[in-house]
């Protein structure tokens, strides 16, 4: 009976879902790349690439996620020197420092340190004493996520820095913070986004009036949480209102680029008409006639959806879109059924970050969210993101073969 | 053990949070896919069967520039562009127009342009799906003559575009500078700030400096095309972004005393004036020789004509009144006088050594610049006849470091922090600076007596000098040169505060100075600026120059019991500051304070004393 259970299996619907998603986006790319002139042959790069990605992926998931818990902050050390060296001297595309260039190799530091912030919380949160309740339990994975966040934030690429407190906050609730003190957390922020989403705090003082009511909060946290969120309340309009006209441009772009219509408000619009045009089953594999001439920029990494439901419709976007669900809900499960704690945090902090990806690229190309330069994962055309996508899942299937260790 | 399953039931709670979230999530997409593909689909498909989207941008004005009384120096009008747009992809006029020669020979001949110029924009915008425009500031036979065959013609466009005007050409135009249409390296450089191809940016001058309020935020909409590339409506899809216009700026500059100046100095061949009002640092007039005409970049210069403009010694694009530096001459006399009575080494009654023509020192003779001498003398006496053996004996008194801290305190050797680019620090040479040029003995006393009367290594901008001038009127206030005093709709700005600290002296000691420069007006070197009834505070300067004629200087400020204005003028190559630029001064403050008796015709007057001989100061 013991052997049985000891036999290395990976999550076989994960495996299949991930290779067929690979397969999808390698046709797309080639699909979206046919128009005679710029980036002939991509396909066949991100081919190789894609073999690069199998043997990282394999090497994640044959080394003992031991190792990854005893090496986490040295391994978070070196990434936040890679994101200062980026800042420093990375290279620079479209107004932003995200890339190290290394000889021929490109490589975004963002990627390793998103994975290393993981190992990191992680390693803390497992810990039979942890009570995330505690200022000492909860503070220091605050400054742990921040460090990373706020460099990624300056390069600037606003949609990488955002992934850090998505990961912080899953890994909060798994690692079992109450549901109303994660709330409570968030209040600085969600106190932030309302007023500028409503220009009155009249809403955000109702809801969370609301929420100290059915939490009930010990005095110390109670106080804290109304001196940061009484704080943010006074000093944002007044900051605001001392900005330079040019000032508060420069935020409304870095906030929303999509607001531009020159540059990638017609991204979007040209992104809808892509996937609108599809219809229920699209206009066929290489006959979609958006991704030609400049109509649709970045269709072959950014925008790369747009192809799809442009040329496989409804039925092609929507079998990606479940192929997608497959992966993070067998992730999600694999953290509920691992059972050393180290592992299951772990899973749960790549599966979001994933998700979040997913998510928000998705969203940009229907044009319900802003456009922040994401990738898709697993579908686009670049060889770093496929490789540290393909680590991501292969340190999935790690906890899938030792699922059973403790 | 009850522990263990307490947890393991949180454990599934939250478990089946996350998948709610993740559920949530992916059916948020299913129901936007839904939205765009089944439910608007129709309403797509029309548009990617035609890509009739095109974006249209708004042009912004540029804000206008104002002098301190509302006159206009600068403001925008409409030129016209002859476009070619590219049809919607799927139009069989297309493909038809890329290969058809009769075509190009047929646009070339209506646009006046050259025939193979005109194939290699139109393939291009065809293959990028951009537009080329095929003429600039299309003339007006060449427009009527398009827009009446433009039906013939699809994808042929004249689009308005907005370009700089200057009204009164080269008057002020190194003060505005000019602006000129982005070129492709800054729009990659600031591609974050939004700019077009096609927009204005401000190159020098307060074009420059103020571009980020100038310079407008285009608009844009999308709209729909018909097969032909005609507008049809307004896409509702993304609402029109207006455009946001630039702020107007108002300068401290006043019309009526930059026309004067620029009067005077009509026939200069190359040098600089400044005037400021010395009660806020407001520049009142500014004017460099040779001027160019601001407007020419606005038309689009070609790059031959653009060399002449920006090389060469000419170099009218240099605004030499920042940018220029010169040796002080015997203006700088006034700072030396200031270092002496404030330091005490000197008083206003010391008399030295009667000046005979020359003065020996070191083994070397030192002339006056007035061979017969001047005799004996007091300081306000040495200050009014600009006597040189005078100022070599204060020189040794005073001795290098108290002369550096007194021009350092004058705003000299550094930037005054004047809101115009390339602003030049000039030289005020330090101990520290003859000993690492010369070795630490390499250099000898006799450097003392040079810098006392403004020569040697000494350099200053000339409005450096107008600074100095209005220093002495305001008896040392810290002041900060400036140009523009408001921009309008942004209440947010204003005048940043003096780099210097003043300069610190007795009142009886800034008493002493001002009335050494009066009695230079009065009687002195510098008659030629006088002005009926009002008091006017002065000193001429004569600078040597390695390279031909000496420069003519004059420094001046008035009404000495008012000071309203503070003036400077350097001259290069014309003789001396009291027979050519004086008069200057003079015909300036005789316009703006005797009206009635002013004569613009400014002619070079003989000196009230003998000149001839070696001149050293002045």
């Amino acid at each position: 009976m013991a052997t049985k259970w000891r036999l290395p299996s990976i999550d076989v619907p994960m495996t299949v879902s991930a290779l067929l998603l690979v397969g999808i986006g390698l046709s797309i790319v080639f699909s979206a790349t046919t128009v005679p002139g710029q980036h002939e042959g991509l396909w066949a790069k991100q081919l190789v690439w894609f073999g690069f990605a199998l043997l990282a992926a394999w090497l994640a998931a044959a080394i003992h996620y031991r190792l990854y818990d005893t090496f986490a902050y040295v391994l978070y050390g070196i990434s936040i020197l890679l994101l200062v060296a980026v800042l420093g001297f990375g290279t620079s595309a479209m107004g932003a420092k995200r890339w190290l260039e290394l000889g021929p190799l490109k490589f975004q530091p963002s990627e390793l340190a998103k994975i290393a912030t993981v190992f990191v919380l992680a390693r803390r949160f497992d810990d039979r004493n942890l009570d995330l309740r505690r200022i000492k339990d909860w503070l220091p994975p605050l400054f742990i996520m921040l460090v990373p966040f706020a460099l990624v934030a300056k390069e600037p690429d606003l949609g990488t820095s955002l992934s850090f407190p998505v990961i912080l906050i899953a890994m909060y609730f798994w690692a079992g913070m109450p549901p109303g003190h994660l709330l409570l957390g968030l209040s600085p922020a969600v106190n932030v986004a309302l007023f500028f989403v409503t220009g009155s705090l009249l809403w955000f003082a109702a809801g969370f009036g609301l929420l100290l009511m059915v939490v009930r909060p010990k005095w110390p946290t109670l106080v804290l949480a109304l001196l940061i969120n009484g704080g943010v309340a006074y000093a944002v309009p007044h900051m605001w209102d001392h900005l330079h006209d040019y000032q508060k441009r420069r935020i409304e772009t870095f906030l929303n680029p999509g607001q531009d219509p020159h540059g990638s408000g017609y991204q979007i619009i040209q992104s809808k008409i892509a996937i609108g045009s599809g219809g229920l089953v699209g206009k066929g594999f290489l006959r979609g006639t958006q991704k030609g001439l400049a109509f649709l920029p970045m269709r072959h990494t950014d925008f790369i959806y747009s192809v799809v439901g442009e040329e496989l419709g409804l039925i092609g976007a929507l079998t990606v879109v479940i192929l997608y669900a497959v992966v993070i809900l067998r992730g999600y499960r694999l953290a509920l059924r691992t059972r050393n704690g180290f592992a299951s945090l772990m899973a749960v902090g790549l599966v979001s970050a994933l998700f979040y990806h997913i998510i928000v690229n998705i969203l940009m190309t229907i044009g319900w969210a802003p456009v922040t330069g994401l990738p898709l994962p697993l579908l686009s055309y670049g060889g770093t993101a496929l490789i540290v996508n393909c680590v991501q899942l292969g340190l999935l299937q790690n906890v899938a073969i030792r699922r059973q260790e403790y | 053990m009850q522990n263990y399953t307490q947890e393991r039931q949180s454990k599934e709670t939250r478990y089946f949070v996350l998948v709610s979230l993740a559920v949530a999530g992916f059916a948020l997409i299913t129901v936007g896919l839904l939205n765009l593909q089944i439910v608007d689909h129709s309403n797509f498909l029309k548009l990617a069967q035609e890509n009739r989207i095109r974006l249209e941008v708004m042009r912004a004005p540029r804000g206008a520039i104002y002098d301190r009384n509302g006159e206009l120096l600068a403001d925008n009008y409409p030129s016209f562009n002859i476009v070619f747009r590219p049809l919607p992809a799927e139009s069989t006029q297309r493909a038809k127009l890329v290969v058809d020669p009769r075509w190009v020979r047929e646009v070339s001949r209506l646009v006046e342009e050259d025939s193979t110029r005109i194939t290699d924009l139109v393939l291009k915008a065809n293959r990028s799906g951009q537009t080329a425009t095929l003429r600039q500031n299309a003339p007006f036979p060449v427009l009527a003559s398009v827009e009446e065959s433009r039906s013939e013609y699809p994808g042929l466009e004249v689009v308005i575009q907005p370009l700089r005007r200057y009204p009164n050409g080269t008057l002020a135009a190194h003060l505005l500078g000019y602006a000129g249409e982005i070129n492709e390296k800054e729009l990659v450089e600031r591609a974050e700030q939004g700019y077009q191809a096609g927009d204005l940016i401000g190159r020098t001058g307060v074009e420059r400096t103020y571009e980020e309020f100038l310079r407008g935020r285009d608009g844009a909409e999308f709209v729909v095309v018909n097969a032909m590339g005609r507008r049809v409506s307004t896409l509702s899809e993304g609402p029109p972004q207006r455009p946001d216009p630039g702020h107007d700026v108002v300068m401290t500059v006043d019309l009526q005393v930059q026309k004067a100046m620029e009067e005077v100095m009509a026939k200069v061949g190359r040098g600089a004036g400044v005037a400021i009002d010395p009660r806020d640092g407001g520049i009142l007039a500014m004017v460099s020789r040779p001027a160019f005409d601001p407007n020419e970049f606005s038309r689009g210069l070609s790059f031959a004509r653009w060399s002449e403009l920006s090389s060469g010694g000419a170099n009218p694009l240099l605004n030499r009144a920042i940018q220029g530096a010169y040796p002080p001459g015997s203006t700088y006399k006034v700072v030396i006088m200031l270092a002496a009575l404030r330091s005490g080494v000197v008083s206003v009654a010391s008399r030295f050594a009667s000046c005979f023509g020359s003065f020996r020192f070191g083994g070397r003779s030192f002339g006056c610049w007035k061979r017969e001498g001047h005799g004996s003398l007091d300081f306000p006496g040495a200050l009014q006849h600009s006597c040189d053996v005078y100022f070599y004996q204060v020189g040794i008194k005073l001795g290098l470091q108290r002369m550096e801290a007194a021009a350092l305190a004058f705003g000299m050797g550094d930037k005054t922090g004047i809101d115009l680019p390339q602003e030049r620090r000039g030289l005020i040479p330090s101990q520290a600076w003859y000993d690492k040029r010369w070795g630490v003995n390499g250099w000898r006393k006799g450097t003392l007596l040079n810098l006392a009367i403004g020569q040697g290594e000494l350099l200053v901008t000339p409005l450096q000098l107008a600074l100095m001038a209005a220093e002495v009127a305001t008896e040392g206030r810290p002041i900060r040169p400036h140009v523009v005093k408001e921009v309008r709709g942004a209440p947010e700005f204003h005048v940043s505060k003096p780099v210097q600290t003043g300069v610190a002296a007795d009142p009886a000691v800034w008493a002493a100075v001002q009335h050494g420069m009066e009695l230079v007006v009065e009687s002195g070197t510098g008659t030629a600026a006088r002005v009926q009834d009002v008091r006017v505070g002065g000193k001429t300067g004569t600078a040597q120059n390695p390279h031909g004629n000496d420069h003519a200087l004059f420094v001046c400020y008035a009404p000495v019991d008012k000071p309203r204005i503070a003036m400077a003028f350097v001259i290069e190559n014309s003789g001396h500051g009291g027979s050519i630029a004086a008069p200057m001064a003079g015909a300036i403050l005789r316009k703006l304070f005797a009206p009635d008796t002013s004569s613009t015709e400014v002619a070079p007057v003989p000196l009230p004393i003998d000149t001839s001989g070696v001149v050293r100061g002045d």
